[in-house]
Order: C-alpha cells, then structure tokens, then sequence
C-alpha cells in the first residue's frame, strides 16, 4: 500500500514537472542546429546569447518596471482597501468580498480584452497616447490587487482591534496609531501580498497581451520568438524566468511560517 | 472631597438605534477610585469609553478639570486606559510596550529608562524588561498594562475589566496591588466590573448601573447595608426581598407579622420592598419565632452552609454555621437591625425568594453571562 501511494506521488511529480525539468536541461544544452531533442553537451551560450540579446533585455527591462510599480500601487491601494473592508459591518463586507474575489475567478482572456477596449476607448477620449507601458501597469495593478486585499484583510482581523485605541490612548494621533502599531502587525501580510502582486504581474501573458500595444514584456517576447523560430535562447529565458517565480514564492511562503514565531522573538532596543 | 475631575452631564449614547446611556450624570472627585458596577450590557464600559474619548456621545457634556472636552480626541485627553484584554503591542517587548508613551511625548531616552525601570519594579517585574509579551503569562502581561498606562503620568486611570481574564487567585492579588498602586501615585482610578466582590472590596464610591442608569451611588458598606431598590439588594450580596408595608415609623409589616424596624421617614402605611441578609438571620426553635418553616436545601460553601428554608411557600436563604438538615422544622429570628426597608422601585418583585434556586441554576447563570461578555466584546 505504502509502495503504491509512493509511486502514484512519483508520477504526479512527474507530470507536473517533467516538462520544465526538459527546459532547464535543454537550455544547457549544446547544438549547432537548435535541435531540441538532441543532446549535444554541456554549455551556457544560450544564457550568454540571451543577456547580448538588445530586444530581450528591453522586454526584460518592461517587464521589471511593470511589475515593480504594478505591484508597488497595488499593495498600497490593497492594503487601504483592506483596512476599509475589515472597518465594515458584515453586509457590506460580504458584498466587497465578492466584488473583490470576482475578478479572480473572471476569465483572464475576457478581462484582458474588457481593458484593452476600455483602453482604446479612454485613449480615444483622451485622444493622446495610446496602448503601452501606462495601461499595461494600470492593468496589473488591477489584477493583482485582489491578492493583497486577501493576503491583508486575515492579519487585520486577527489583530486586537484594542491596540489600534490603546495606541491612541498612550497619545498617537490615528495616523501615528495606524504606523507605530496596526503597520507592524499587519506587516507579513503586506509582504506577503507584494511578492504575489510581483509574480503574478511578471508573468502575466494573457492580459499583457491585449493591453500592451507595442510594448514588449517577457512573456510576450517570449511568445513572439516562438512564432518566428524555436530557438533554445527561449529555454534559457524561461528557466530564468520560473527560478525567479519560484524563490520569490519561496519566500513568500517561508515568511509566512516565519511570522508567529518572530512576534515572541524580536526584542527592541535599549 | 476635592472638586471634581470627571464631569459627565446628561450624557445620552446609543449603538445602532439601541440606547446604552439615557440622561447619564456623574461626578468622579480627584483621587478617588471609584467602581462602575453592572451585570453585562448595562452600560459601564460605554461609560468608560466615553471619559476616554472612544465613544462620542448623541448628547450631553464631558467636562475635565471644569473644561469641556466633548471634541477633544482620545489621544489629547490626560487619562490612560487599561483594557481588558490589554492591548499590548506584541511587535514590541515588555520595555519598548511601556516607553511607548514616552517616546510618543518625545522624553529623553535616559529619562524613559528611568521611569521604565521605576515602574517596571512598582509592578514587580524587574528583569522583565527585554522579554516578548507573548512570553508573558496573563497576570505578567496585566501587570504591563499597568505599568504603560502609569508611564504617561495620567490624571485619571481607566480600567476596563481588567482582571476578568485572571484565575481567581491571581485576581485577588492583583486587586490589593492594584489598590496599593492607587493609594502609592493618588491617581483617580475609574474601575469597570461586573463582580460585586471586587467592587466592594477595592473602591472608595461605587456606581451600580443597570439597564444604562445609574441605581446607586454610595460607599461599599452604604451601598450593601443600604441598598436603594430591589435591583441593588439583589445584585450585591444575597438577599431575601419581601413585599411589605411600612405600618408607622419603626413598624414595619410582612411574611404575615409585625416586626419592630430601625427605618423610618415613610408615611403611613407604605407599600415597601424589605430587604433581610442571609448572614443577619439566625435559627430558633420553631416555638420562639414567628416565622416557622422547613429546610429544604443545604449547600455547604467553606465558610457556612447555604440554607434554603420554605416559609409559607417563601423560600428564605439563611447563611449559618450551624448545619440544618433537610426537613427539619425550625423557625427564624430576625432583630430590627437586619431588616431593611426600601422603596418600591420598578424592580420590585423582579427579585424575590430562593424558590428557583439550585446550584446547577447558578452556575448556568454564570456562563451564560460569561458568553453574553464575550458577545459583547466582539462586537
């Protein structure tokens, strides 16, 4: 029994991860021809390739600021949201919940194609700049911020809502309450919700895809490279790509276990 | 007495339509410590959170020092809170929880330190100083509390059920501490419980609240020897509460007799309530009383029995060293300083015999009211 299970978790691992194990390996490997199923030796050309590469590098360089502002804005705007939600009675909380949650469970293709008509459409009225690097951030921001909201509202209820008034009590004005006391306790979850806000913007596609305009991100260069020639230069890109996604959900993951145990441990200075 | 620091005039306050505080006054003299008491829901912590700015009331004035502060925001007014559950910071230790303040108000840090130490050793926890609140057991962490509201040097503490989350001997400690630390710094403390023992035990004035009015003020021993209506008979003490009437003065009638009284001031014939103590009745033969009747429950309770006698379908509770056993038939004696006479009040016959008592009752009661106090807090 215990052989059985053990061999079915082998195969479920297997399937998940075959596939990107094949990419991490053929992105070493060696081929003149660009073969991708001939191993023809070790080598690191396709990352050296990769980093010479102009077009790579901006599409490198979009895609880190989109995500660093997307999800920069979001937490803020997350977390203001939160505060706001948890401060409501519980109908009203309901109804936000569900608005909030909604665009989660929205089909990417039908929002990514709501923003970029809404995107002509204000740029039309504006009659100004069109489709790229501003819409492709503001369309970020707006996917991701679900995530912070429900990364922060859980450390905000779990808070005494006490400390926010004791503070208050010992003399901080309610904007120096919010900073000294409520900020620290509902820190993790920030953290927490700017590393998802981060992953899930630097490798989003589908959304990108309609609202980017001319602007190249990661994903889509990625995408557009296949369409011309397959090119193991992708392989190495895109384990770049998944190790970055992979430590950053790492950490989110690790803080949060951290969290509890860090409260008792931190001490302050004398 | 001094003037007064606290001022509340014609205070009104309700949440959601629900009215807590109808026409509330009250007045807190400098450096006394005085107990809002109350069964849960009757308004005491709205009372609190009112003097400490949490709450804005629909109507009426909080004064200070004779200086109005209705809009004057909690974090201005010179009075610190200890709440029930404490509300330490539990990203700070025990050091930084109780500088907090300090630093706030911008001291010298040698100047923090110094006073952190002081109270730190006022409160018996020195050596606790670098360690985290999650650390702490409950009384530790209350101490703390103490110690972060003393740090601001306020005029006024407020305390909110502070030691409700206490085993019951640590409870007791902390209320001669507590006590001790009042009578040490002369701060007024303005203490919120619903446990009658504590009030009585600790404060100079209580306030007895019930349904957001106050239905006594008085000194301990006034508001237990003298209670003012059924209400306040019933909630402080045991008390066996009978219909009777005011024949003259120094005459009053009930349980079927004439008893000689020390009240007087009634005019003739007056419908009364009549309060008589449990401890103030003693056990005669039956044939030396008036009043003859049957036991019909005893609980032994450390210090006496609880003895539950049936008089004419009354039930009586007499608490006594003597032990009775069940269905035995004796009488009561009760002499005139036992007898308290009050006014009928709208309590009258909400309170009255033992009939309904049993141990198993009481401890419902209990629980029911501990989760009505959780309710409460939630909210």
């Amino acid at each position: 029994m215990k052989m059985k299970s053990k061999i079915y978790t082998f195969f479920i691992f297997l399937f998940l991860y075959a596939p990107i194990i094949v990419l991490i390996v053929y992105s070493f490997n060696d081929t003149v021809t660009g073969s991708r199923s001939v191993w023809g030796g070790f080598t690191l050309r396709w990352y050296r390739k990769l980093f010479e590469d102009r077009l790579i590098m901006e599409a490198l360089r979009n895609s880190l600021i989109i995500a660093f502002s997307a999800s920069f804005f979001a937490t803020i705007l997350g977390t203001i949201a939160a505060i706001g939600i948890n401060s409501m009675k519980s109908l009203g909380r309901k109804i936000m919940m569900n608005v909030t949650n909604f665009p989660m469970v929205n089909p990417e293709i039908v929002t990514g194609v709501s923003m970029m008509l809404l995107f002509v459409f204000a740029v039309s009225l504006l009659n100004g700049r069109t489709l790229g690097m501003g819409t492709l951030i503001m369309a970020h921001i707006t996917f991701c911020l679900p995530y912070v909201i429900l990364s922060v509202l859980p450390k905000l209820r779990q808070m005494d809502p006490n400390l926010y008034e004791a503070a208050q009590d010992l003399g901080c004005s309610p904007f120096k309450s919010f900073w000294k006391v409520v900020l620290p306790q509902i820190m993790s979850g920030i953290i927490t919700g700017a590393t998802m806000a981060f992953t899930l913007s630097i490798d989003d596609f589908v959304i990108s895809y309609f609202t980017s305009g001319t602007t190249q991100t990661l994903p889509i260069y990625i995408y557009s490279m296949t369409r011309k020639r397959i090119s193991p230069e992708i392989n190495a890109l895109s384990t770049l790509l998944f190790a970055v996604v992979l430590i950053l959900l790492l950490f989110a993951n690790f803080r949060q276990k951290k969290a509890p145990s860090e409260k008792a441990a931190k001490g302050g200075e004398v | 007495m001094t003037h007064s620091i606290i001022s509340l005039k014609n205070i009104s306050v309700s949440y959601d339509g629900e009215q807590v505080l109808k026409g509330f006054n009250l007045d807190i003299h400098d450096g006394e410590f005085v107990t809002l008491l109350g069964p849960s829901g009757c308004g005491k912590t709205t009372v609190l959170r009112t003097i400490a700015g949490f709450v804005t009331p629909e109507a009426g004035d909080v004064f200070f020092n004779e200086t109005k502060i209705n809009d004057l925001p909690p974090h201005k007014r010179e009075l610190n809170t200890i709440f029930q559950k404490y509300a330490l910071f539990p990203h700070l230790n025990v050091y930084d929880n109780i500088a907090f303040g300090m630093r706030i108000k911008r001291k010298k840090e040698s100047e923090v330190k110094k006073t952190v130490v002081e109270l730190l050793e006022l409160v018996n926890l020195s050596g606790y100083a670098h360690r985290g609140i999650a650390q702490l057991s409950g009384g530790q962490q209350q101490r703390v509390a103490i110690a972060r509201a003393l740090a601001n040097e306020p005029k006024i503490l407020l305390l909110d059920e502070p030691l409700g989350a206490l085993d019951l001997k640590l409870r007791k400690d902390m209320q001669v501490q507590l006590k001790e630390i009042q009578q040490q710094t002369g701060i007024t403390f303005i203490f919120v419980t619903h446990d009658q023992e504590e009030a009585l035990s600790m404060s100079d004035t209580v306030v007895v609240m019930d349904g957001g009015e106050i239905q006594q003020i008085g000194t301990p021993i006034d508001i237990y020897n003298e209670p003012k209506n059924a209400f306040v008979a019933d909630f402080i003490g045991e008390s066996n509460i009978l219909d009777g009437l005011m024949l003259e003065d120094f005459k009053v009638r009930f349980a079927g007799h004439l008893f000689p009284c020390l009240d007087k001031g009634f005019s003739k014939n007056t419908p009364v309530d009549v309060v008589i103590r449990p401890e103030d009745i003693t056990f005669v033969p039956q044939d030396a009383s008036h009043i003859k009747g049957e036991v019909t429950n005893v609980t032994f309770k450390g210090v006496h029995y609880e003895i539950i006698v049936d008089v004419d379908g009354f039930k009586w509770m007499i608490q006594s060293t003597a032990y009775q056993a069940i269905g035995e038939k004796i009488g009561l004696s009760i002499l005139p300083d036992a007898i308290h006479v009050m006014e009928k009040s709208d309590y009258s016959g909400t309170f009255g015999d033992y009939s309904t008592f049993s141990d198993e009752m009481e401890e419902d009661m209990i629980l029911e009211e501990e989760a009505e106090l959780e309710d409460e807090n939630e909210v």
